[in-house]
């Protein structure tokens, strides 16, 4: 029995949590926030990334990617929401993996080692479908393919077959673009129902990787903050009330880490239980970033309300993830069918 | 990522397996069938059965041959732990002992107490109490007064331990007593195993709110036990206690995760025969606590890792006691939920509700022995997050 993360893994941890604590820290994020009209896509990040191979770790070795699996990628979701860290990684990442799973030997020559590479930015657009106006895609602005359905299956839409429209949105650790698409885009002829089962299964998964960082960081943060303000002559972080709730949370992040890493590999290794895996990851790790950072504002008291400090980052980027590929409402109801439909053996 | 077992792992699952089925009645596993016992006639059957099953090599799982234990691995232990569940098999008449008591007098015991405490114990021929509350020292156990004079050899022990289980039933007990005359707190006490057969100790039955009595009260009235009989150093017996706890609070995650996911299903069993399992807010609170009992397991795999990896959980063990106690707990109070208006009712439609209400009750227990979740919760705050005392 080996359930946790191995060397090897917690090194590429270590690896962009270092390269964002020493290049890309909040400051840095508080750059991209309060340039709500830039495109949020800083290029000294992206290419840090692209040289530490982040944008490959799923693509093949035959394709200049690293050839890695679901797990390491939740490891480098975990860290990105951590740093609550803006940038196209993701829709990269899926767009990449949808060619994966369902693209032509052609496409998949000429996209994925473009994607591996960051030459190209990806983007997977989580709703509506081609012809017509696709909401919300995570930097769909500066996309160069974006996978989109079409039909009952998925199709590739490049930027010159689309045009996009910024979307305002107060988590701005993110940018989001709605796209206007004219044609059907051009088919992933592999794009079974279950292959675009597992695309919005690996999707959800790093979501929820990304949330149990935010979770994790923001219990931390408000740990050491609490841990040396000082009221009524002695720390606030000695009062039970706070302790309390905070020992819950701690409890829930942990919960929350151990579900996301293990959807991960239910999802790679194709477990018999792995829709229900990640149902529960998601449904953790949105509900627990959600009373983590939470949590964050209120036990930092007045100055975890200003614009100032930085947990709104964290709060906000909690609430915009927690949303996608189905809130925590909808992965219950997606447990309670896998539950309580199903008669056990 | 390795999820598996090794094949001698799981050779021991399958050997274990056809044991169990061979040897546990049908009857045995219906829903009702322990309720239905009198609590001295379900002892005493379990108690022979789980003799039975010591004989055969199937106790002491991960302990040293040469103190009667199978000299299996973690992983085996886990396995038996799942399997045991599973199979229905009895619930341990030996609770204390066997998940307290032995691996700490396996980590500090003296050779002779490995010796005469732990095959007597998988035999059942030695049923071990615990004796730490009493009426005025609880999740405050440092303020036990329970005093032990020397005598010779001896101490003579006087004083009061409450909410004892098994206390009617129990041969030996495990206590904590003040061995150190004037001293207070966490200094002077010292972990005496006392025997409980003499005159000098009454143990008195004491019903729980679900009717049964399976706890009870302790006196001692200058009882006696040899000052050798002591677990860890005289006058040091809060850090022997300290240990203890925390295998009480790591207590086997998949056997409850085994069990718990069981009742999950028994109370989505009477959800569907009431016609409750389609409403959604029923459906969202029962995912709710699905979602938890999966959390478990994966925590209970977490746990096993770290133990297979040599390394010591310390106050993680606080973590383990809440995530388990509180999910069981949020399991039964869904079980309310899915009777609505007739949630007391014995019966609806010929279901027999009784053995659902008997864990119901239950659940409420957990989250107060073993130290309460007000207690786990100050421990993980202050060791495990660092915050100030
Ligand atoms: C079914 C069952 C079996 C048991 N078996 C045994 C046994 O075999 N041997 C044995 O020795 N004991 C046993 N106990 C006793 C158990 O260990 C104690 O009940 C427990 O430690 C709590 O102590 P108490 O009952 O005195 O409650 P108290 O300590 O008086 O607690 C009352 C309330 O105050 C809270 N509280 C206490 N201190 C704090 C604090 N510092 N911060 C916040 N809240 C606090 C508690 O959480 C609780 O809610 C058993 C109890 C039960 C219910």
């Amino acid at each position: 029995m080996f359930f946790a993360l191995t060397d090897d893994q917690r090194e590429f941890d270590a690896a962009v949590r270092g390269y964002l604590a020493e290049r890309f820290d909040l400051e840095a994020v508080r750059g991209v926030v309060e340039d709500p009209a830039g495109d949020g896509h800083p290029a000294s990040l992206w290419k840090a990334a692209a040289e530490q191979g982040w944008p490959a770790v799923l693509v093949p070795e035959e394709h200049e990617g690293l050839g890695l699996g679901l797990v390491e990628a939740q490891v480098i979701a975990r860290a990105l929401g951590a740093g609550v860290a803006p940038g196209p990684w993701r829709g990269t990442v899926l767009a990449a993996e949808a060619i994966r799973l369902a693209g032509s030997p052609e496409q998949q020559a000429a996209w994925l080692p473009r994607l591996a590479s960051g030459e190209a930015v990806g983007a997977l657009a989580p709703r509506g479908s081609a012809p017509g106006t696709l909401p919300a895609v995570e930097y769909g602005a500066v996309a160069d393919v974006v996978v989109v359905r079409s039909g009952e299956g998925l199709a590739l839409v490049e930027a010159s077959a689309f045009s996009a429209t910024p979307q305002g949105s107060y988590d701005g650790t993110a940018r989001l673009a709605s796209l206007a698409v004219d044609g059907t885009g051009e088919a992933l002829p592999g794009a079974t129902a279950e292959i675009v089962a597992e695309l919005t299964a690996r999707a959800t998964v790093l979501v929820a990787a990304d949330l149990v960082g935010i979770a994790r960081e923001a219990l931390s943060r408000t740990v050491a903050y609490d841990r040396d303000r000082q009221q009524f002559g002695v720390p606030v972080g000695s009062f039970q009330a706070i302790k309390h709730a905070l020992a819950d949370l701690h409890v829930g992040v942990t919960m929350a880490e151990h579900a996301a890493l293990y959807a991960a590999h239910a999802v790679d290794a194709g477990l018999p239980d792995a829709a229900l895996a990640v149902a529960v990851a998601k449904a953790k790790a949105g509900d627990v970033a959600l009373d983590a950072t939470a949590a964050m504002i209120q036990y930092h008291g007045g100055i975890g309300y200003t614009w100032e400090h930085e947990a709104h980052f964290f709060y906000k980027r909690a609430k915009r993830l927690a949303g996608q590929f189905g809130d925590s409402d909808a992965q219950r109801a997606r447990i309670a069918e896998l539950t309580i439909d199903t008669v056990p053996a | 990522m390795d999820l598996t077992y090794t094949e001698a792992e799981e050779e021991f699952r399958s050997e274990l397996r056809s044991w169990l089925s061979a040897n546990i009645p049908d009857e045995w596993t219906r829903p009702g069938f322990w309720e239905s016992l009198d609590d001295d006639e379900s002892f005493r059957l379990r108690r022979d059965w789980e003799r039975d099953k010591a004989l055969a090599g199937f106790a002491g799982i991960q302990w040293p041959t040469e103190y009667g234990g199978r000299g299996g691995t973690p992983g085996m232990k886990a396995i038996y732990d799942e399997e045991t569940v599973r199979a229905h098999a009895p619930r341990t008449v030996n609770p204390l002992g066997l998940t307290f008591l032995a691996p700490t007098v396996m980590a500090i015991g003296t050779e002779a107490q490995k010796k005469e405490i732990i095959g007597p114990m998988l035999r059942n021929e030695v049923i071990w109490c615990q004796g730490f509350s009493e009426p005025g020292a609880g999740s405050d156990l440092a303020a036990l007064t329970t005093k032990g004079v020397r005598d010779g050899d001896d101490f003579v022990v006087n004083g009061q331990k409450v909410w004892t289980t098994n206390a009617v039933h129990g041969d030996k007990i495990f206590t904590m007593v003040r061995t150190e005359p004037g001293s207070s707190k966490h200094r002077g006490i010292s972990m005496l195993l006392i025997d409980m057969h003499q005159p000098g100790v009454d143990a008195r039955p004491l019903k729980q709110m679900s009717g049964a009595s399976e706890f009870g009260e302790v006196f001692f009235d200058d009882a006696r036990v040899p000052a050798r009989d002591c677990l860890g150093e005289i006058g040091d017996g809060w850090r022997t206690a300290m240990l203890l706890l925390s295998f009480e609070r790591g207590a086997s995650g998949i056997a409850q995760y085994t069990e718990f996911r069981r009742q999950y299903d028994q109370i989505v069993e009477v959800a569907r025969a009431l016609g409750r399992d389609k409403d959604p807010v029923m459906r969202g609170t029962l995912a709710r606590v699905l979602t938890e009992l999966e959390c478990l397991r994966l925590h209970a795999m977490h746990v096993l890792t770290q133990v297979e990896q040599g390394r010591d959980l310390g106050f993680e063990a606080s973590m383990t006691k809440l995530q388990w106690s509180e999910a069981f707990q949020d399991l039964w109070e869904v079980f309310d939920d899915v009777l609505g208006e007739d949630a007391t009712l014995d019966s609806i439609d010929g279901i027999d509700l009784r053995p659902l209400h008997a864990q119901a009750m239950w659940s409420r227990s957990v989250t107060i022995w073993g130290g309460s979740s007000q207690v786990q919760r100050n421990i993980t705050a202050e060791r495990v997050l660092g915050l100030p005392r």
